[in-house]
């Protein structure tokens, strides 16, 4: 292991980052850094010089427009996780109220609300089937029965919620006191969990979840791995990948390497007992060992090198704590480490268990609050780093209290910036024994354990998210190796490359180049209908959850292949071709990788119909044990209200027999009428005579427009008409009126109202607003007959109401009937009532004309709201 | 609206940045380069108070730019250099510095000492600490470069005095080269820092001039000052002064030994390691058996055939003289939970026979020795060895069952 004769120059400070932070658009472009002679030179006349950065790299060169999916996606459709809108409260009000201010606010109340509704037997259980017969559900009022005392009627408290609701982000809402009282009164024990409990627990849920919106460290890693083929020669290699609902299943996946890769066979499939977030991969003696991380539980697998032999499960342990991180050891078969947020790190070996090697929530360097760790091995098999935020320490596992040195400090040391922090630490081992990866969100940092505390290499990386994933790619001694960059939120992939650090001090080669995203590749998919495209959009740009690469030799062919993982579970891929000999004056240089907007090849486009029409299939099958949300009707209405027919009435028993009957016979039913019914009279036949029925005669007469002139004439006729009729009646009446009663002017007034919207029914006068009401003053009745326009439910106090003949046969009782004659006429004279609305003019005049039938009790009661009785 | 409009220019000049981003990001140069030109205008209202601002952004992203660009020529680059100097005061030592490194790649050296010179006049009112530091690096490059002036006047005056005549005027052009370059160099290295270049060249020109306890305090002052970095390079640049100067063994046992403790895993361990074998102390050779048992610890050393036969030496050395097995025993205690499965797997015996059989011999020494003779790799080696009828592996095989008693002691 050779060290550099000399290094780039460098100034070395300590203490807390003195730069100011930010993150910085363009902070990685147009640097060298530093120079150092270097270079074949030595002897030359004049000494050359190499840059840190802007030393020609390799070519690479997408070989493809967009990404492609490789395998097709499972069945089932995938859940978004949440997006801000759903947990931020969101109101005009607020908006206004909060405008300047960047602080979010969650919407607790509707969450809790939610929970409510979504868990009623979690929240109310058993306090809830205990008052079950003391919550009244029904429409209708409590009848006076036993109950009446310990039943309150439910639905007024809905109303009033609803109310509530409607006014939501008014200022001036006031609680309905019904809703304080019932509140006030229940609080306390209504419900399963005490309230101020499940309050707590609930808005530690929500901060966790926004703050996972925000950034969530715990795909830090990355759940996709890819192990290759023992043998070169095989283009078959094994992708590892988490999928199904929870993505809680895991894949071990046959994948072949073709110009597309495509998956071979079906997978292995294990089943975890929760959702994957890591999957690391390393390969000793010619075994793959592959680490699982979810929240509690952590679990290896052994895959043999040669294909197709399949992988075994070794170890699972399980945490108290989340585990922040699992890295699987390059150089001791069956060795892991495992950090837990409560700031533990432990060996972990599958043949001695786990080794306790550090124990402390504290962070190392200066005081963060994020209980993230992360742990990876380095070129010494029993030293570990262990990173919090604030930087790395590494760490003898033999004498893990005596034996340490600190690697990396965010601090003035590396040239950080204020508010800098590790996001993930890589050993690359691979490339170089004593090399690491840091990244931080604003930089990435090559840092050599030989000489702590400085980096060999720093470089913006002018990522828009912080890089959650990174890949090494090793490249032969003295060439240059890839390291490829992967953010979660915005699906970024950065390709860089460097060299040295044994010979020569380390470089950064070529120009940082960007990879295709998934969601890059919905330019290329077919159109789709509206909301398909919305869906589908959503997916492809899910969070990316993962990232693996692999380097294909073909003879003098090299390239690479860098696979994609999406928190929903695809898994897509892209090709970089390497351009071996740059030419001395390349016309290409420029804009020779695949430009935006050119359309991917046949083969890519065939893979996105495939991938497309799977994902639609996958989408409209119901998932199999789907639960439809269902609301209880029990408590909602009262039996009666649910009382239906008995059965099915023996007219639709006989018509069922008949359609089974015609059914077996193969026949046909002409004749829906029962066999024993009566046929119905034939209606009326038209008389010819009689000419069109009035509705044809208007239709006719509107299509050829004269129908004012129809109206004009149907009028005159009809209220000629009309009249004579009424006249008529009304002096049949007025000789069969022996005396004076109630009931009989109420009769005649309601006669003549039903005769009034029988003539409003026959012509649309009423409704048509460019025809002036002339009705009344034609048809004006005659004398005595109240006014027509008069409210009908409110008719003017007939002396005939007043008699006590008439109150008496109303049922008011003697001693009261002066106070009423009293109010009557004060009322007379008073303002008139308002109109009623028409519904319930409608409900007036439905009275049947039988009034004088109803039962006298009944009347009295019907005022009383009105009098105040 | 004057509000808004700023807003929308704003924008406008973020969507911009993006645009060049991206075009950069693809190596898209013309696309980028006609973006920027779009840029510029962001200069005219500058109300941003980010930390990096539109003055320097055109400068990183132009650079970057013709640094790349098919049609762009130096000249272009050095025009456009001279104008980005001029747009910001604070970042005048920074382009300084960048253009002077863009010239030194491009082997432009004269250009680049011209510019430093100028750099090193500029004033402008108050330094702060960032332009303090740059002012020094600029001091210390233009050292840097009348060291390469003063040791290419010094090979001409040593070829002309091979020749057999000296020339006054060079020796004297010579002379001054070193006063500038001592003064610069001398400067720098006593901030903290890596100065490895710096150092050498200090130290060369000192030790021609003979003053060799100045490069020594100099070189033990870059290695053993505590604010400076734990630098492996400077303790190999005291070692291998300390050998030139013709230093006693002890002396230079000590500044590896200091090395060794800093990083047990450097390529001078191998020359520690003899040097201490050879030692008449039992104490040195012990450290020796120490620093190579720990050097093997180490992923980088796991197949260097020079490693493997010192450890497997200096085993059979003490294995025969049967003294100081314990050596062995405390050595090994710490490592038999690891050390078979990571040196010696059968995985590994086949691939070491395969691709190195001198390393696969002095492996299978010491496993067999470490291990006793039914360990996998001593078993499947000389297995493979016997059967390729390769003398030595028979030899090996024999005195591996010969000494197998100490297998036992050694594990017990």
């Amino acid at each position: 292991m050779e060290f550099p004769a000399a290094l780039f120059p460098s100034y070395f400070g300590a203490g807390p980052p003195r730069e100011e932070g930010g993150p910085a658009p363009v902070a990685g472009w147009g640097e060298h850094g530093q120079v150092l002679e270097g270079g074949p030179g030595r002897r030359q006349a004049q000494p050359a010089f190499v840059p840190r950065r802007g030393a020609t790299g390799e070519r690479w060169e997408t070989a493809d427009a967009a990404a492609v999916p490789v395998l097709l996606p499972s069945a089932g459709c995938w859940i978004p996780s949440p997006a801000p809108q759903d947990i931020l409260y969101r109101s005009g009000l607020c908006k206004k109220l909060r405008a300047g201010k960047s602080g979010a606010t969650l919407d607790f109340a509707r969450q809790l609300g939610h929970f409510f509704v979504d868990h009623p037997e979690d929240a109310f259980g058993s306090l809830g089937q205990l008052l079950h017969k003391n919550f009244y559900l029904g429409n209708s009022k409590l009848k006076v029965t036993v109950s009446r005392n310990s039943t309150i009627r439910m639905t007024a408290l809905v109303e009033d919620i609803d109310r509530l609701e409607a006014r939501r982000g008014c200022p001036r809402q006031h609680l309905a006191s019904r809703l304080r009282w019932f509140s006030h009164l229940c609080r306390d024990w209504l419900f399963e969990v005490p309230l101020g409990l499940l309050a707590d627990c609930l808005h530690e849920e929500l901060m966790q979840q926004w703050s996972n919106l925000l950034f969530d460290d715990s795909l830090t890693g990355g759940a996709l791995a890819w192990l290759p083929p023992e043998d070169e020669g095989t283009p078959v290699g094994r992708l590892v990948h988490p999928g199904g609902h929870a993505m809680n299943h895991l894949y071990f996946q046959d994948v072949v390497l073709e110009e597309l890769p495509r998956a071979r066979g079906s997978p292995a499939q294990f089943e975890l007992s929760g959702r994957v977030r890591q999957v690391a991969a390393a390969r000793v003696d010619g075994e793959d060992f592959v680490g699982v991380r979810s929240d509690y539980h952590c679990g290896v697998w052994r895959v043999p090198g040669r294909t197709g032999a399949a992988p075994t499960p070794l170890q699972v342990i399980r945490t108290d704590v989340p585990a922040s991180c699992l890295t699987v050891s390059p150089h001791l078969p069956g060795e892991l480490s495992v950090c837990t947020q409560s700031g533990t790190v432990y060996l972990w070996s599958v043949e001695t268990g786990l080794q306790q090697l550090r124990h402390d929530p504290e962070t190392m360097f200066f005081r963060d609050h994020s209980p993230w760790r992360w742990s990876d091995f380095t070129a010494h098999p029993r030293v570990l780093s262990c990173a919090d935020r604030t930087g790395l320490q590494c760490l003898d596992a033999r004498a893990p209290k005596k034996c340490h040195f600190d690697l990396f400090k965010v601090g003035e040391e590396a040239g950080c910036q204020q508010g800098e922090r590790v996001v993930l630490p890589m050993y690359l081992g691979r490339a170089h024994p004593s090399q690491y990866l840091v990244t931080t969100q604003f930089s990435v940092y090559v840092l050599d354990e030989r000489l702590p505390l400085v980096p060999i290499l720093k470089w913006a990386h002018m990522m828009k998210a912080p890089p959650l994933f990174a890949h090494l790619l090793p490249g032969n001694p003295g060439r240059c190796h890839q390291v490829l960059l992967g953010a979660s939120r915005t699906q970024e992939l950065l390709l860089l490359q460097y060299r040295g650090g044994s010979q020569s001090a380390c470089q950064l080669a070529g120009t940082p180049q960007k990879l295709h995203s998934i969601g890059g590749c919905m330019q290329h998919l077919p159109t789709q209908l509206p909301h398909r495209q919305h869906l589908l959009q959503q997916r492809l740009t899910a969070p990316a959850a993962g990232l693996a690469a692999t380097l294909q030799e073909d003879g003098p062919h090299k390239s690479l292949v860098v696979f994609q993982l999406s928190e929903a579970g695809d898994v897509f891929c892209q090709r970089l071709t390497h351009k071996a000999a740059q030419p001395p004056a390349p016309p290409s240089r420029d804009e020779a990788t695949t430009a935006p907007g050119s359309s991917p090849l046949p083969a890519a486009a065939l893979r996105y119909r495939r991938w497309l029409r799977a994902l639609s299939r996958a989408c409209r099958e119901p998932p199999q044990h789907s639960w439809h949300p269902s609301l209880s009707q029990r408590r909602l209405f009262t039996r009666r209200d649910l009382e239906g027919p008995t059965g099915p009435s023996s007219l639709q028993r006989q018509m069922r027999q008949r359609l089974h009957q015609a059914m077996q016979e193969g026949g046909r039913i002409q004749r829906w009428e029962p066999l024993a019914v009566q046929p119905p009279p034939l209606p009326q036949a038209l008389d010819p005579a009689a000419g069109p029925d009035p509705l044809s005669a208007r239709l006719t007469a509107a299509w050829s427009g004269d129908w004012e002139q129809w109206w004009e004439e149907r009028t005159s006729f009809n209220v000629a008409q009309r009249r004579r009729a009424l006249r008529e009646r009304r002096r049949r009446q007025k000789r069969a009126r022996g005396c004076r009663s109630l009931s009989a002017s109420f009769t005649s007034s309601l006669t003549y109202q039903s005769e009034l919207s029988e003539l409003s029914d026959a012509g649309p006068t009423l409704l048509s607003p460019g025809r002036p009401p002339v009705l009344s003053q034609e048809s004006s009745p005659p004398a005595g007959s109240p006014a027509v326009h008069s409210p009908p439910a409110s008719p003017a106090p007939d002396e005939a109401l007043l008699s006590s003949q008439s109150l008496r046969c109303r049922g008011i009782p003697k001693e009261r009937r002066k106070t009423l004659r009293d109010y009557l006429s004060v009322w007379a004279e008073g303002p008139p009532e308002p109109p009623e609305p028409p519904g319930s003019q409608a409900s007036q005049l439905c009275i049947p004309s039988s009034q004088s039938q109803l039962s006298s009790a009944s009347q009295p009661r019907r005022k009383r709201p009105r009098m105040g009785f | 609206s004057s509000h808004e409009h700023r807003l929308n220019f704003r924008k406008s000049k973020e969507a911009c940045l993006s645009y060049i981003q991206d075009a950069l990001l693809r190596k898209q140069w013309k696309r980028a380069a006609e973006f920027l030109t779009c840029y510029v205008e962001s200069l005219e209202k500058d109300y941003s108070r980010e930390h990096i601002g539109p003055s320097e952004m055109i400068w990183r992203i132009g650079t970057e730019i013709l640094w790349h660009h098919s049609q762009s020529s130096m000249k272009e680059f050095n025009c456009f250099m001279e104008q980005m100097k001029t747009l910001g005061v604070k970042r005048y030592l920074k382009v300084c510095l960048e253009h002077v490194f863009h010239l030194l790649c491009n082997g432009q050296i004269d250009e680049a000492y011209q510019n430093l010179s100028l750099a090193e006049s500029w004033r402008f009112g108050e330094q702060t600490a960032v332009q303090d530091k740059e002012m020094k690096l600029i001091e210390a490059y233009r050292g840097l470069l009348d060291y390469y002036s003063w040791s290419k006047q010094k090979n001409i005056l040593l070829e002309h005095s091979e020749d057999g005549f000296s020339d006054l005027a060079v020796e004297q052009e010579m002379h001054s080269y070193f006063r500038k370059a001592a003064v610069n160099l001398k400067e720098i290295i006593k901030i903290p820092g890596v100065w490895d270049v710096f150092v050498k060249c200090y130290v060369d020109l000192l030790e021609f001039y003979g003053d060799h306890n100045e490069a020594r305090q100099v070189l033990n002052e870059y290695a053993y000052n505590s604010k400076f970095p734990s630098n492996p390079n400077a303790h190999v640049y005291l070692y291998q002064f300390l050998k030139r100067q013709g230093e006693s063994k002890k002396s230079l046992i000590s500044a590896l030994k200091i090395l060794h403790d800093i990083v047990p895993s450097h390529e001078l361990m191998i020359d520690f390691n003899t040097m201490l074998q050879k030692s008449k102390k039992r104490k040195k050779r012990r450290l020796g058996l120490e620093v190579i048992f720990a050097a093997l610890d180490y992923a980088g050393w796991k197949e260097n055939a020079k490693a493997w036969s010192c450890l497997a030496r200096q085993v059979k050395q003490i294995v025969i003289s049967e003294k100081h097995l314990d050596w062995i025993k405390q050595e090994w205690d710490s490592r038999k939970d690891w050390w078979p499965a990571f040196h010696f797997s059968r995985y590994l015996a086949k691939r070491n026979w395969q691709e190195n059989k001198s390393l696969s011999y002095e492996k299978a020494l010491v496993a067999g020795i470490l291990l006793g003779k039914d360990c996998k790799y001593f078993k499947y080696v000389s297995h493979q060895g016997c059967k390729a009828q390769l003398k030595r592996f028979r030899i090996l095989k024999k005195f591996v069952n010969r000494h197998n008693p100490v297998y036992l002691r050694i594990s017990g």
